[in-house]
Parts: C-alpha cells; sequence; structure tokens
C-alpha cells in the first residue's frame, strides 16, 4: 500500500471522530466566539455590539463576584485535593492489609454522579437531622447550619469537593509504585526517615503526576457548576450569591436571563483565563517536576 | 479490513441511522395529529396533567397530545424554539411570559382561542396579568392560558393560637397584629432558646421580593422600566424585617430552624412539625400537610397588610397571585390544533379538577361550590379571593424578573443578618436592580433601531 493510500485509509477511519469534533466542537466554538460580539437573546437574531460584552464584563458586580468566588474556590480545592489525594494514596499504599478495601472506599465517591451526591450532601448537611452535625453533637458540638447559612456555603461545597479525590488518588498511588525501590535503600542509608523519603523521593518522582492532576483539578475547579447548583435548588431561602460560581452565572446568563452573547463572552473569558493559568502551571512547573530519564 | 469493508461499515452506519435514529412526531397510525406537550410538573402533579391529557385525547378522534414531563422546561423550551424544534404546547412558568412573548418565541393566543373558551374575561382578576404581554409592536396580547395556579397566604396554627390564649377564628389582619400575635406565640426555654416562633419572613423565605406590596410598595412601576425599591413603602417593608431580626435574634433563630432548609416536602417542614406557629404559603402546602400530619388543625387568612393600608382593606385582600402558564411556541407545527387542546384544559370541570389534584386555588373568575367544598385545602376560598382581589399582585413583567428575584435574594439575608443600614442596602439593592431595567431598555431600543431583527 502506497503512503498515499495507507494516509486515506487513516482518514477515512478517523472521518467519523473528525466530523463529530467539526460539528460538535469546533463549529460550536466558532459560533460562541462571533456570538461573544453580539447581543443574542437567542430567541432572536444576533446584532453585532463590538466588544460590549466584554466592556460589560469588567462593570458587572454579580459576574465579577462570582468570578472572584471561583477563583477563591480554585486556590483552596486545587492545593487541598492535591495535599488529600497524596495523603490517601501514601496510606492505602502503605497499607498491604488494608489497602485495596481503602481504595475502593476512597474511589467509591467519585463514581457516584453529582446529581446524586449532591442529593446525599443535602442531606448530610442538614443542620438538625444531618448526619455531619448529628456527629458532632455526640462530641458536644453545635454544627452550622450548613447550607442555610449563605457564609457556611463555600466551606460546604469545597468539603464536597474533597470527597472525590479519589482519582487524584489512584494517580498518585499508580505514581509511587513506580518509584525505584533502591531510591529509598540509598535515602535510608543517607539516614532519611520517612517524612523526609517522602518530600525528598517521592515527591520529586511522582511529580509529573502531580502536575498532570494539578492541571486538570485547575481545569475543573474553574469550571464548578453541578453542586453548587443543586445545593441553590434545595436552598431557596439562602443567599442565591452564596452558590453563584463562574459557570453558573454563565448558564443562568445564557438560559435563564436570554443573553447569550454576554454569556458567550463569559465562556471566552472563562477558556482565556484556564489556558493561560494552565500554561503559567506549566511555566512554573519546568524547575519542579522531574522527568525520570531527563 | 479493507478499504471497501471500512466505507461498508460507515454506509452501514449512516442507513442505520436514518432507519432507526431520532425522529420528530408523525401523524398517529389513526391519521390524527399528533402534539407534543412538554410540562414541567413531575410526580403527582404530572399525573394528574397525565389524565387530563388522556381525557382529551379520548374524548376526539383528530388530535393526540403526547404529554412529556421536562425538567428544567424554561432553559430546555428557549433552545428547542431557538433551534427550530420545539414542542407544540409548552407550560411555562410565568416569570417565563415576558422574554418569550417579546421576543416572538410564543404565539398570541387571543387570535387562536375564542372569547367563550379562553378570553381573559374567564380569569379571576389577579390572573389576567399574567396571561397578557406586549408584543413586539407594545400593543398588548394574551399570550398564556393559566394551567393551574396559587396566591399566597397566611398559614397558622389553630392549636397553638388556643394554647396562646389567641382565637383561631380571628387571624391577624394588620402587621401590627402580627407582630403581636407572633410575640405571644412565641416559646422559648428557660435557657432562652426558642421551641417555637410564632412568625419569621425568613421562613421559608421563598418570596424574598414579595414584601412591599403589604405596606403598599412594588419593586417596579407597572411598565417595568424605574426600579421603586427605595420608595418608603418598600423602606418600612424592610424596616419591619430589621425589627423582626431585632426582636427574635437570627443566631438562635438560625440555632432553631438549623433543620428546615430543604425540608419544604418533609415531616420536617417547620410549620407541620408546629415550630414555626404563622407562614407566608400558598395552597400547596395542604399538600404535604395531608400527606404527612393530616391531623394537623390549620387555618389560613388574607397576609397582614401595613396599618397605614387596613383603611382600604374592603377593597379586596393583598396577596401574590402566581399560575403556571400553557402557551403555543413559535414553530409548533398545527397551532389551531394545539388551541383546541389548550381551550379543552380551560374548561371549568378540567381547570377545578387538575387545581384539587395539585391541592391550588382556581385560576377562573369563580369557583363551583363543589371545588370549594370538597378541595383538600380547607383555605382554598381564601387562595380563590386573593386571585380575585383587585389588590392581588404579580412579579414584575420584565425578563429581567429572575435576576431581579436574585437580587432581592440577597438583600433579605442582608437585612436580616447585618447591622447595616436598611436604607443603604436598600439604594444598593435598587441600583442594581435599575441597572438591569436600563440595559434591558437600551437592549430593545438597539433591536428597534435595527428594525426589529425578527426570529433566530
Amino acid at each position: 500500500m502506497t503512503q498515499r493510500r495507507e494516509n486515506s485509509a487513516g482518514f477515512l477511519w478517523i472521518s467519523p471522530w473528525i466530523l463529530g469534533l467539526t460539528a460538535f466542537t469546533l463549529l460550536p466554538m466558532a459560533m460562541s466566539l462571533s456570538y461573544a460580539f453580539t447581543d443574542y437573546p437567542l430567541l432572536e437574531a444576533p446584532i453585532y455590539v463590538g466588544w460590549e460584552n466584554f466592556s460589560r464584563l469588567a462593570t458587572d458586580p454579580k459576574y465579577l463576584h462570582a468570578a472572584g468566588r471561583t477563583l477563591a474556590y480554585g486556590c483552596v480545592v486545587v492545593p487541598a485535593s492535591t495535599a488529600v489525594a497524596l495523603v490517601l494514596a501514601a496510606m492505602v499504599n502503605a497499607s498491604p492489609r488494608w489497602g485495596r478495601l481503602l481504595q475502593a472506599a476512597f474511589f467509591l465517591p467519585t463514581l457516584v454522579p453529582s446529581i446524586a451526591a449532591a442529593m446525599i450532601w443535602i442531606w448530610l448537611y442538614n443542620g438538625k437531622q444531618g448526619l455531619i452535625n448529628q456527629s458532632l453533637s455526640l462530641v458536644g458540638m453545635q454544627g452550622p447550619n450548613w447550607l442555610a447559612d449563605a457564609s457556611w456555603v463555600f466551606p460546604a461545597i469545597v468539603l464536597v469537593s474533597l470527597w472525590t479525590v479519589g482519582h487524584s488518588m489512584v494517580v498518585y498511588q499508580a505514581a509511587m509504585r513506580q518509584v525505584p525501590e533502591s531510591l529509598y535503600e540509598a535515602a535510608a542509608l543517607d539516614g532519611m526517615g520517612p517524612v523526609r523519603r517522602f518530600f525528598h523521593v517521592t515527591l520529586p518522582m511522582i511529580s509529573p503526576s502531580i502536575l498532570f492532576n494539578v492541571v486538570t483539578l485547575i481545569i475543573g475547579t474553574l469550571q464548578v457548576f453541578a453542586i453548587p447548583a443543586l445545593f441553590s435548588g434545595a436552598n431557596e431561602g439562602t443567599d442565591p450569591q452564596a452558590f453563584n460560581f463562574y459557570t453558573n452565572e454563565l448558564f443562568n446568563q445564557a438560559f435563564l436571563n436570554g443573553q447569550m452573547g454576554y454569556a458567550c463572552a463569559m465562556a471566552w473569558v472563562q477558556l482565556v483565563f484556564v489556558l493561560a493559568l494552565t500554561g503559567l502551571t506549566f511555566a512554573a512547573s519546568s524547575r519542579l517536576v522531574h522527568y525520570r530519564g531527563s | 479490513m479493507t478499504r471497501r469493508a471500512a466505507v461498508a461499515s460507515i454506509v452501514a452506519a449512516g442507513a442505520g441511522f436514518a432507519a432507526f435514529g431520532p425522529r420528530g412526531p408523525r401523524a398517529g397510525g389513526s391519521g390524527r395529529v399528533v402534539l407534543d406537550y412538554w410540562e414541567k410538573w413531575t410526580g403527582d402533579e404530572a399525573a394528574a396533567m397525565k389524565q387530563v391529557v388522556d381525557r382529551f385525547n379520548d374524548s376526539q378522534s383528530r388530535i393526540h397530545v403526547r404529554y412529556f414531563i421536562t425538567a428544567g422546561i424554561d432553559q430546555k423550551a428557549l433552545i428547542a424554539i431557538a433551534g427550530g424544534d420545539p414542542p407544540d404546547i409548552v407550560g411555562l412558568y410565568n416569570y417565563n411570559i415576558p422574554l418569550y412573548a417579546e421576543t416572538g418565541a410564543i404565539l398570541p393566543l387571543d387570535e387562536l382561542g375564542s372569547p367563550e373558551a379562553t378570553g381573559l374575561g374567564r380569569y379571576a382578576q389577579g390572573v389576567r396579568p399574567i396571561l397578557t404581554h406586549p408584543d413586539r409592536s407594545g400593543a398588548l396580547r394574551q399570550f398564556a392560558c393559566p394551567n393551574t395556579g396559587g396566591t399566597l397566604a397566611l398559614y397558622y396554627n389553630a392549636g397553638a393560637f388556643r394554647e396562646a390564649g389567641l382565637d383561631p377564628t380571628r387571624p391577624p389582619r394588620t402587621i401590627s397584629e402580627l407582630d403581636e400575635f407572633a410575640e405571644k406565640l412565641d416559646r422559648r426555654t428557660t435557657g432562652g432558646e426558642y421551641q417555637r416562633l410564632g412568625f419569621t419572613p425568613t421562613e421559608p423565605g421563598w418570596w424574598p421580593w414579595a414584601w412591599g406590596p403589604y405596606f403598599g410598595g412594588t419593586l417596579t412601576d407597572a411598565a417595568a422600566r424605574h426600579a421603586t425599591i427605595d420608595s418608603p413603602e418598600c423602606l418600612s417593608a424592610f424596616s419591619w424585617i430589621r425589627n423582626a431580626a431585632e426582636r427574635l435574634a437570627p443566631s438562635l433563630v438560625s440555632r432553631f430552624g438549623a433543620g428546615w432548609g430543604g425540608s419544604y416536602d418533609s415531616p420536617f417542614n417547620a410549620f407541620i412539625r408546629g415550630e414555626v406557629a404563622m407562614i407566608l404559603q400558598g395552597p400547596w402546602l395542604a399538600n404535604v400537610i395531608n400527606r404527612v400530619n393530616p391531623t394537623l388543625d390549620y387555618g389560613v387568612a388574607p397576609f397582614p397588610i401595613a396599618d397605614a393600608l387596613a383603611p382600604i382593606a374592603q377593597a379586596g385582600p393583598v396577596g401574590l397571585v402566581e399560575a403556571d402558564t400553557i402557551c403555543i411556541p413559535r414553530g409548533s407545527k398545527d397551532p389551531e390544533a394545539a388551541m383546541e387542546f389548550i381551550a379543552y384544559t380551560q374548561r371549568q370541570p378540567i381547570v377545578e379538577f387538575l387545581s384539587t389534584k395539585h391541592f391550588k386555588s382556581t385560576v377562573l373568575a369563580s369557583a363551583s361550590d363543589e371545588f370549594v367544598s370538597e378541595h383538600p385545602n380547607r383555605g382554598v376560598a381564601v387562595h380563590n379571593a386573593i386571585a380575585q382581589s383587585p389588590r392581588g399582585f404579580i412579579a414584575s413583567r420584565t425578563r429581567q424578573f429572575p435576576q431581579i428575584r436574585a437580587e432581592m435574594g440577597s438583600l433579605m439575608p442582608a437585612v436580616w443578618n447585618t447591622r447595616q443600614d436598611v436604607r443603604g442596602l436598600i439604594a444598593k439593592t435598587h441600583a442594581a436592580v435599575q441597572r438591569l431595567l436600563d440595559l434591558e431598555a437600551s437592549q430593545k431600543a438597539r433591536r428597534q433601531s435595527a428594525g426589529g431583527s425578527g426570529a433566530a
């Protein structure tokens, strides 16, 4: 088979994927970019407004609050999830007897769909009958009024995100198992204890996995949507701003307020911001990430 | 696999999609016109509406309606209409009407229906403004029919009234009386913790934007061009909420009501458990009462009004009027047939059947004696009276309403929980709402100057 025929056959095989990517990703992205420069209430034809939507973003207090809250959420969740997942992975790997059970227990929550998870957490967070406050009361503590008190909504959502670190944990576990035993033996001979071995051997050796997880966490946390949306619906008396994260605001503008053009501008700002942050992370990681053999 | 086999696989997949893939509605086997009806309700409410649909399908042989339970209906309808593949009939929330009507996404019903079957005159006075809206040319048109409705009233625990030495046949009529009754109904432990609250504006707190009218105020002017939240009447309303907070202590209320959030439809409902003696709610509350505590002795009355409004009380009770609506989207394949179905749902026996099943009041100008006497909500007559009152009020008729509601949802906890100046908080919300209304006005003006760009 000639090279040309081989290429044709290859393209033919992946053509359904190319068609799907073009029709359902690239074309909608291009259209959303064009809508970002329009006043488009979805039910009427778009009208070109230039950069108006983008300048409106800079002065919209609700948008700025949502963006700030999302950024704060990312700043808390990315390091916290990374730390928790690392600790759990180390714990599971260090426990040959209970490792499998712990692994299953920590990974299971990642398999629960967001809606089901939100329903479970709404009841866990119930200020009076919820399991969390009931448990706190057993040790003489008065739990907060989680989702009914706007000031506790943010920590409540952060806590839910930590519940689903199982995926990162599995990646770290696999990476930790790849660290050559000889390095630990050499470190032990040098007189390093377990904690120093973790920081000076394990962490550098699994740093590519940490980078991968951090990048995916940054992308994921800046798009948080389902849990705040579902919590908000179940707590109508609470200040709705407390549940309003970037993507929630974007969704409401597009599909509730009929401001599709404005929402598209929000989406593109979000994409550029996420790309920039990801790029920064890669740039900053060049000295911190150790690739074996490099 | 050879290239020939690959091409054959793709062709086979395409043929399979064409043969078995998704397709639009088609005429039923009996040659009937098939209409798709999207409705928001689930559970018992959906089952009741399904019965109405089945009855309609059995009542004639020309049209067959297919009923689809559709969560997030306003968003899905928006996309379906914009995408040119709408349902033939759609059940919308009343606050959706301005956006859909102004953009031509729903058809005016006054040209399709007869005044006897679906004309505005058939409906309760408070319901009529929900059904109409100016079209693109500014002419007021009827865009919807009501598909059950409800009004807000004061629900009170008659047993708690008796226990506190109050007469359960004489509920409070003014805000002063409400405060006085509430104080008598409050019950605390010796340590100062609440055992029962007489009344708190935070439970359930679903209508933070609706306090003003009980004091004579509104959120916006009638045309929804100017915010009026900073009026003296609205200031009185929120000052009253601040006074209630100062009297009750939000931290104590929060501790006492820690389990109320999200517990409406459960035995932990604060009113049903007797933890709050008076509450602002709609007729649907009777559904939960009958299910989880049918022996609860409760009464229903119009929500009290500011003392200054008392002299005009005989004009009729004040109360929020809400109604779910049924509309015909742009692109419905047979609007006449869709209207025939809608007209069927508006017949008095059907309206009363559905309203009874939904535990709601009537949307019609008058109710039959059987409807009132057999209704599972003992206070249905009060709800009907509010719907028929000239002083019933509705949500502001602007497409910005969801955002205005969110702004008011932030104002309420700020007034309740903080010590910040109420006037300042109101001024901030007023400015935010005015910004939204100005944005809407400028967008409308631009669209008009662009010559009405037509449908998407």
